[in-house]
């Protein structure tokens, strides 16, 4: 996989399809995720189907079936704004960065950590640092590979599964898993090399 | 997170000095550039400082439901995000404690089932939602109501339903954004506490109780059709510390109750039966001379007739065989009522929800009178008050826009919290009876209700005969709901609006039973996109004025602070001993009023005595005397009770996590005789039926019920279609239409039967 996210727009697409509010935004973000990949994803007929599944799982106004917040995956009781958003909110804190939905979306929404994933990338290639190479490790590594598969796995498995959604899920995943190894390649490269010196 | 993840986080992190350290060495590495298109941004000012371990803004709330209590809190935020709430330790009421409800509180803005954003159901009931925007949900609500002026000429095809969800102050923003829109339809009268509202004004000319602190001082306390141990944790420790004095306290109540439990006396009454138990003791008292006879001739008028009444109708052994409490505990607890002074009735709303719960009602007032303990510290027939809440109700009274048109020939709306202050006009608002909200739905017509909205309400949870309202829900041509769950209501909405916690709006509350004044302040910013009911009022005026100027007068700018302190007023001060509200910041204040209601002695009754016999409830179509008036036929084999649970008020907590934990369904509750007869062992899945519908959900067999009763808690499960309300009717309680607009109802005079699945 290309690594480099301004060519390769995998990630945004991902990032975006997950907080896309409405069926026009879920259309436009898939298409862009079919479009990064070599196969281009099945056909979807009815977007508005696409839409109510998308709004079960993630946003309401029922009891969703796949909060899409990492809180609800690694705390043992099931509510965000607690010590996952609160940490994750400091990762982006490190970064400089902060929520434009600050105490209003939690910080740990799989497109802001998403997003995050992307701007550490962005960084790296640009030079980056033994900070941040260290936070990215713990970030995508740790945190998100932490949770995500068992998000993905809840996606998959949610009676209002759509294999549209379940096909951009699973994609995450794999992304997510992508990056993990190419952190890791990347560290041991810098390591090899004697660190970091600038 | 496993273990090993939660210490790496901790190290990287979680200790404050390596955060900082963590800073420093990023900031000297400079920010990372947000990417072009991204979602986050570059840190700024703006965007607010970072907080540290330790650094708490502590807020002023009280919690706005239906409870008793109306704690004070005092919530921690940080970083924008509360942490943790405590009771106010100012208020001597609420002691520093709240119940378990209360400190479940901190679930609700964070819980990931909150209703987040405007939606849009694509047919009503099918579970197709969809996102829309603020912008979007007004346009569509403006448009139809447009639409249905112009169709009808008025505003009446617009219906609001609303109760108890949220009692703070500026929530009357609702009523006010319905009168801004002209005359419209409410649906009025409550199903709480009515027909004890209009016995109390017949009998002492207005519902007010003695500060419930106050209880420390009674002698002898009778808890008649309360639990307070579930229901008002914090008069117990009033209770208790009367009790350590030496009082007595007895508890009637057809269930034993954890309440039942710590009294000294447990009479397990016949349902419905309590006056003739009050008019038993009354004849006693009456026979041994024990009633105050200085007390009654130069504060009552119609003693004599009912004490001839008494004479002429009423034994001891009736009232026994009629409440099943054995003639000689009738005799002794009367003797001690009668001798203790002072001696106290506090009287549950639970008994008034009953077709004779007003004459009920009006027999324990006046055993409470004919003891000379009316007026008195200590003393007292407790039943709520309302002495505290004369706020300025800004957001309630909003003017008509010009041209209105409305119902002619009515007198119009009014309610338990009736504070319209409509001069007279030509026009009114219609008035629909709230505890008969399916047939009003079914038969209101011309204009039928074609929009409705609901807001601090789960109609399908809590209002009666719900397989009628599942009719009745298909007549409107628009639902609205304003929410902050995803309730029984909601879901058979067409849109849904998300509303502000307590957390995320500034208002004021005051309580219906102690005397205690808090203010509430905003400490956090609204979750995902909730807005307050006022600034839904001010979106929706805002997009009907655009869409045809002049159609609502509701300001369509509010600043919620601002507003809230438009409720108050000099006589708040002045009442409260405070020079301005933002004193409440520093803590709750507390009324300066007597503890004793009519300690004065001056009754608000046309004869300015207490009134044992009330020309204006006979005028009202009641008995002028508070004589015995017969119970509901039974229509089915057992009677069926649905009291308050201990983790909800009503509909409400019983979603939150917390709450789930300890209570995570529903069940009946079946005496061990009454299952035996059926067939029934512990744990069996059952079928409570009759006349109305029918619930299915497990049994527990338990003698704390009397052998002909089924009960179950009235509640609403997040993943559980449980609903009481299939099987109670809406048959109306005696009284309720004076005071509250429409009568109660007989919430307890059901009845069923009970078989195994
Ligand atoms: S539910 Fe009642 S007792 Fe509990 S916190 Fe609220 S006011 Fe206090």
């Amino acid at each position: 996989m290309n690594p480099d996210p301004i060519t390769n727009p995998l990630g945004p697409a991902l990032r975006d399809f997950f907080i896309s509010a409405d069926a026009s935004g879920h259309k436009r973000a898939y298409l862009q995720i079919s479009e990064a990949l070599q196969n281009p994803l099945p056909r979807v007929n009815d977007w508005r189907q696409v839409e109510y599944a998308f709004t079960r799982l993630f946003v309401g106004p029922k009891s969703l079936e796949a909060p899409p917040f990492a809180s609800v995956y690694l705390e043992t009781e099931p509510l965000v704004m607690g010590p996952t958003t609160m940490m994750v909110r400091s990762v982006y804190e490190m970064m400089g960065l902060v929520s434009p939905w600050k105490n209003a979306l939690p910080e740990d929404h799989v497109s802001l950590e998403l997003d995050a994933a992307l701007v550490m990338e962005n960084a790296a290639q640009q030079g980056g640092s033994a900070e941040l190479d260290e936070l990215r490790q713990f970030f995508v590594c740790r945190h998100m590979a932490a949770w995500i598969p068992a998000f993905v796995k809840r996606v998959s498995q949610a009676e209002s599964a759509h294999p549209a959604i379940v096909r951009a899920a699973k994609l995450a995943g794999q992304w997510v898993d992508d990056q993990a190894v190419l952190i890791n390649a990347q560290r041991n490269q810098h390591l090899k090399q004697g660190g970091w010196n600038g | 997170m496993d273990k090993r993840d939660a210490e790496s986080v901790k190290q990287a992190i979680g200790c404050p000095m390596s955060r900082r350290k963590f800073l420093r060495c990023l900031a000297a590495a400079g920010a990372l550039a947000a990417m072009p298109g991204g979602l986050l941004r570059s840190f700024d000012a703006k965007a607010g400082k970072i907080i540290y371990e330790g650094d708490y803004e502590i807020y002023r709330n009280a919690c706005p439901r239906n409870c008793y209590d109306t704690c004070s809190i005092k919530s921690y935020v940080k970083d924008g995000v509360l942490q943790f709430i405590e009771g106010a330790k100012e208020s001597t009421f609420t002691d520093g404690g709240l119940c378990v409800k209360g400190y479940a509180y901190t679930r609700r803005p964070y819980s990931p089932d909150r209703i987040k954003y405007p939606m849009i159901q694509d047919g009503r009931g099918s579970g197709n939602w969809r996102r829309i925007s603020w912008d979007e949900a007004m346009d569509m609500i403006a448009k139809k109501l447009v639409e249905i002026n112009d169709k009808d000429d008025s505003m009446l095809g617009l219906g609001l339903t609303k109760y108890s969800g949220n009692f703070g102050i500026t929530n009357y923003a609702v009523e006010g954004m319905m009168t801004s829109l002209g005359y419209t339809t409410r649906l009025v009268g409550t199903p709480c506490w009515p027909a004890g509202i209009d016995a109390q004004n017949y009998d002492l000319g207005d519902m007010w109780c003695n500060d419930p602190e106050d209880m420390v001082n009674s002698r002898y306390i009778i808890l008649w059709g309360a639990n307070p141990a579930w229901n008002s944790v914090h008069t117990m420790k009033y209770i208790y510390a009367a009790q350590d004095r030496g009082a007595k306290v007895v508890c009637i109540d057809p269930v034993f109750t954890q309440t039942a439990a710590k009294a000294d006396v447990y009479w397990q009454v016949d349902t419905s039966m309590d006056g003739a138990l009050a008019l038993g003791m009354a004849r006693h008292i009456l026979d041994k001379g024990l009633f105050d006879k200085a007390w009654v001739e130069e504060n009552s008028v119609g003693f004599n007739e009912f004490a001839d009444y008494l004479r002429n109708e009423i034994t001891v052994q009736w009232a026994s065989e009629k409440s099943g409490i054995p003639q000689q505990q009738i005799v002794e607890v009367a003797e001690e009522f009668a001798a203790a002074k002072p001696a106290t009735i506090w009287i549950g709303y639970g008994l008034q929800r009953h077709v004779n719960g007003g004459a009920t009602v009006r027999s324990i007032d006046a055993l409470a009178a004919m003891t000379g303990n009316v007026g008195k510290t200590g003393g007292g027939a407790r039943y709520g008050h309302m002495r505290t809440w004369g706020f300025n109700y800004h957001a309630l009274l909003q003017k008509r826009p010009e041209g209105a048109k409305g119902f002619l020939g009515g007198k119009g709306p009014k309610g338990d919290f009736d504070f319209s202050g409509d001069e007279e006009a030509e026009y009114t608002d219609r008035a629909l009876n709230i505890n008969k909200t399916a047939e009003m739905l079914l038969t209101a017509d011309d204009p039928p209700i074609r929009v409705l909205w609901i807001s601090c309400k789960n109609v399908l949870s809590q209002d009666f005969d719900r397989p009628r309202m599942l009719e009745a829900f298909k007549k409107p041509e628009l639902i609205v709901s304003v929410e902050q769950f995803f309730t029984q209501t909601v879901e058979l909405s067409d849109i849904v609006l998300p509303v502000t916690t307590l957390f995320e709006e500034s208002t004021i509350n005051a309580s219906y039973w102690h005397y205690w004044l808090s203010v509430n302040e905003q400490g956090i910013k609204p979750m995902y996109e909730a807005k307050s009911n006022t600034e839904i009022a001010a979106a929706l005026s805002a997009r009907m004025n655009k869409l045809k100027p002049g159609s609502c007068t509701f300001p369509t700018e509010v600043d919620t602070r601002q507003w809230m302190i438009k409720e108050f007023n000099q006589d708040i001060y002045d009442l409260f001993g405070i020079d301005s509200w933002q004193d409440l910041k520093k803590g709750p204040a507390k009324a300066k009023m007597h503890p004793a209601s009519w300690h004065d002695l001056e009754f608000g009754t046309p004869s300015k005595k207490y009134e044992f016999r009330s020309d204006l409830c006979a005028q009202h179509g009641h008995q002028a005397l508070p004589k015995f008036k017969a119970a509901r036929k039974p229509y089915d084999k057992l009677r069926l009770l649905t009291p308050h649970t201990k983790f909800g008020i009503h509909s409400q907590f019983i979603n939150i996590d917390w709450m789930e934990e300890f209570n995570k369904k529903p069940y009946c509750y079946l005496h061990p005789t009454a299952a035996s007869e059926r067939g029934i062992t512990d744990g069996d899945q059952v079928r409570v039926f009759n006349k109305v519908g029918e619930v299915e959900l497990e049994v527990k067999l338990t003698q704390n019920v009397p052998a002909d009763v089924v009960m179950m808690y009235e509640a609403w499960f997040r993943n559980n279609a449980y609903n009481c309300q299939n099987v109670v009717d809406d048959t109306s309680s005696d009284m309720g239409k004076y005071k509250t607009g429409a009568p109660g109802v007989a919430i307890h005079d059901q009845f069923a039967d009970v078989e195994k699945v």
